[in-house]
């Protein structure tokens, strides 16, 4: 009860089966729509986003910016798949990560955010403005 | 950026200093160094031609998150964003001040902004604790000239706020007030005067001083835009003939909400003027005292028949339910019916109810009885919100609605989605029914009156059937709890209710354990309110996780003390813990008799009353 040592089996549209901590799957999940390969990343980044919040993991913010730019350096394809996978995971922080990168690839746009300065964004959009969900 | 500025200057102030775009850390950019320059030119056209593109397209996006994601792709997105973002949602008029707000959004035309916290209605709170519409309304006369319409919910306006809004904004259309105080009919008066393009204005539950000013005779003369008219909580008489004669010059009106002070007689005089209305309230519902024994009763039958439109229908203020078969000829239109303060009986209810087949929100007294509702499910199938208000309130008393009603309400209204439930007797086998029966609740709100009521057959705590709720309805999002319940109910919530943004205890749970099962275990919640409930210190830090991810915690009655309020405040800069007392009471005692505290961007509020200590 409210463990984070507790796991939990989830299994993919292409029969895949993964074992998590409960940590990083909050929520009650419907994985059938989600493939082996895309679920794996997904949990490659909830694993990372867990760990370094909990301080599991010493990864500074600029790293943890860096490594999700990384992330999200795959083709066109794969993006998609993840965004799906990420609403439909309601994984908010994914999605938007996802989102954005979408919006800048096609449209050929480069952040010139700092990191600062977007996670005052965020804060602002979501805090004052209700920016984020209903 | 230092070209941007000149291009905007004219439009905003400089931004608030988080948002420091002027920063040397940007880790790429378009352009880089000072102003001035061909290859600057060069560079800068097409962004711009993008960012007037950008423009068009942007308007478009009315979702909150899409224009979220919008705002953060870059900063020319933003500025974009924020230009084409014509609807403002402030959801806590403390998290964020009027400057900021006005800086960044200059084109708003439609302002939505919430005060106080809900628990603050139940005498819970002195008056006068804040959530002032005066500086905001300053704030956005200055800054935002389109603003043409303003949601206000739990705020205090003043007569003077109202005079700055009709005098501030030319094209000004919608005021929609609702649980709102600090006005009176002098404030209307000069407000209905000044705004000649006005559509909507709705006083909902807000409380009005009397003046003694006849306001509606101050609505412009010749045609108006009325569209809707909301007055029924104004507690004063008007003058109905100067209502009679607006009512017949507002073609475009459609909803009408009377208060007490206007006669059956009277409501049907503005009926036969007003027969295209769709949303209507019917004032008293009763015959004036001045009619006399042998004056001919108008046709009431007749004038609801004529409104064809109508699929709303309240007010029976003060009702003689020998009226109520006039309302048989639009029964069958109905789509939401509001009985809430009519006390009538089953046998009353029956004959109106089956007609009313396709009513989808209805509010009533519980003077209806197990057997009214028995009535409500056999006809309303698709009913998706039911509310349930006690006669009387005491908590001693004998309740006519219970278990029963309950019941057979889940077992015939399967659509149902939204439930505020009064009574004094329940049971778990009910709950677990509904729970099984109505799948699609997003909204359940259960409140035993009495404190600590178990189970009514069994003698157990409601435990199971609020666990039942959690975990067979998935589309839960608000939840209210009652009668006894121990930590295992905030067991279940913790595990189940995933998706729960807004939660109200009351006299519930047994320790701390309860309190920290939901902080761990809801990571959607949004809006706490807890009132007389056993958790202390240990269960509020268990929560620093969160906070910052809600929008509010209340907790009053609790177990608080002033240096576990005061760790929560240390731990976490960006919230604003207030400790409130009741007027009366010293700074003496450690017990902390109420927290509410809430994320901002803007730090301490500078307005805030003596009985309020900000840690």
């Amino acid at each position: 009860m409210g463990s984070t040592s507790t796991k939990i089996k989830l299994r993919t549209s292409d029969q895949k089966v993964f074992e998590v901590e409960k940590a990083v799957a909050v929520h009650v999940i419907h994985v059938h729509s989600v493939s082996g390969d895309i679920l794996s990343k997904i949990l490659d980044y909830c694993k990372k986003h867990v760990n370094s919040a909990a301080g599991k993991e010493d990864i500074s913010p600029e790293e943890l910016y860096e490594w999700d730019a990384n992330f999200v350096k795959v083709d066109q394809n794969t993006l998609f798949d993840l965004i799906l996978a990420a609403n439909c995971l309601k994984i908010e922080s994914l999605l938007d990560l996802t989102c954005q990168t979408e919006i800048r690839t096609t449209f050929n746009i480069k952040n010139d955010y700092t990191i600062e300065a977007e996670e005052a964004v965020r804060r602002e959009n979501k805090w004052a403005f209700d920016m984020l969900g209903v | 950026m230092a070209e941007q500025m000149s291009d905007d200057d004219e439009r905003q102030q400089s931004p608030p200093s988080d948002l420091d775009f002027t920063s040397n850390k940007a880790r790429t950019c378009i352009v880089t160094g000072s102003v001035s320059g061909h290859t600057e030119f060069q560079s800068l056209y097409p962004d711009q031609v993008l960012e007037n593109v950008l423009e068009n397209v942007l308007h478009f996006l009315t979702s909150r998150r899409d224009r979220n994601s919008a705002s953060l792709v870059c900063k020319s997105w933003y500025r974009v964003e924020a230009l084409t973002r014509s609807e403002l949602f402030i959801g806590n008029c403390y998290a964020v001040s009027p400057a900021r707000a006005t800086a960044r959004f200059t084109r708003v035309r439609a302002l939505h902004l919430k005060g106080r916290p809900r628990f603050a209605d139940f005498n819970l709170m002195p008056p006068d604790w804040g959530a002032h519409f005066n500086p905001w309304v300053l704030a956005f006369a200055k800054a935002c000239p389109w603003l043409e319409k303003v949601y206000l919910k739990r705020m205090s306006v003043t007569d003077d706020d109202l005079a700055t809004l009709a005098e501030s904004f030319l094209g000004f259309k919608e005021l929609v007030l609702v649980c709102c105080d600090g006005f009176g009919t002098s404030g209307l008066a000069i407000f209905v005067s000044k705004c000649r393009q006005l559509k909507v204005l709705d006083l909902i539950e807000s409380e009005v001083s009397d003046d003694e000013t006849d306001w509606i005779s101050c609505f412009p003369e010749g045609e108006s835009h009325l569209e809707s008219l909301i007055f029924d909580c104004v507690e004063c008489p008007i003058n109905f003939e100067a209502l009679e004669r607006l009512v017949a010059r507002s073609p475009s009106l459609k909803k009408l909400r009377l208060n007490r002070y206007v006669s059956i007689g009277q409501l049907y005089r503005l009926m036969v003027q007003a027969p295209q209305l769709t949303h209507l309230g019917t004032g008293s519902f009763s015959p004036s005292e001045v009619a006399g024994q042998g004056d001919q009763e108008p046709d009431y039958v007749t004038a609801f028949a004529a409104c064809k439109s109508l699929v709303c229908l309240s007010g029976f203020r003060e009702i003689i339910p020998d009226y109520l078969p006039a309302i048989y000829p639009i029964c069958a239109n109905l789509t939401s019916l509001n009985f809430s303060y009519a006390n009538i009986t089953a046998e009353q209810l029956k004959p109106i109810i089956s007609n009313c087949h396709k009513l989808q929100v209805f509010w009533v007294l519980d003077s209806i009885c197990d057997e009214g509702l028995q009535a409500v499910a056999a006809t309303c199938k698709e009913l998706r919100e039911l509310r349930v208000f006690p006669v009387d309130a005491r908590e001693d008393s004998d309740g006519p609605v219970s278990e029963v009603g309950f019941q057979a309400i889940s077992e015939g209204c399967r659509k149902l989605q939204s439930i505020l439930y009064f009574c004094q007797r329940m049971t778990n086998a009910a709950v677990i029914a509904m729970s099984r029966n109505c799948p699609d609740l997003v909204v359940f709100r259960l409140c035993i009156m009495g404190r600590h009521r178990p189970d009514h057959v069994t003698g157990e705590p409601m435990d199971d059937g609020f666990g039942a709720i959690v975990m067979n309805c998935k589309k839960l999002t608000r939840l209210a709890v009652s009668g006894l319940l121990t930590d295992k109910a905030f067991d279940y919530i913790g595990r189940y209710g995933k998706l729960v943004r807004t939660l109200s205890v009351a006299f519930a749970g047994d320790s701390d354990m309860a309190l920290k099962y939901v902080l761990e275990g809801c990571p959607q919640l949004q809006k706490l309110e807890i009132r007389d409930s056993p958790f202390g210190d240990a269960a509020l830090c268990s929560g620093l996780h969160h906070y910052y991810n809600m929008r509010f915690l209340w907790m009053s009655s609790c177990r608080l003390t002033h240096q576990g309020c005061q760790q929560i405040a240390r731990a976490m800069p960006r919230l604003v813990v207030e400790v409130i007392r009741s007027a009366d009471e010293e700074e003496v005692y450690d017990r902390v008799q109420t927290l509410y505290m809430y994320r901002s961007l803007e730090g301490p509020r500078n307005d805030a009353p003596k009985f309020v200590t900000i840690l």
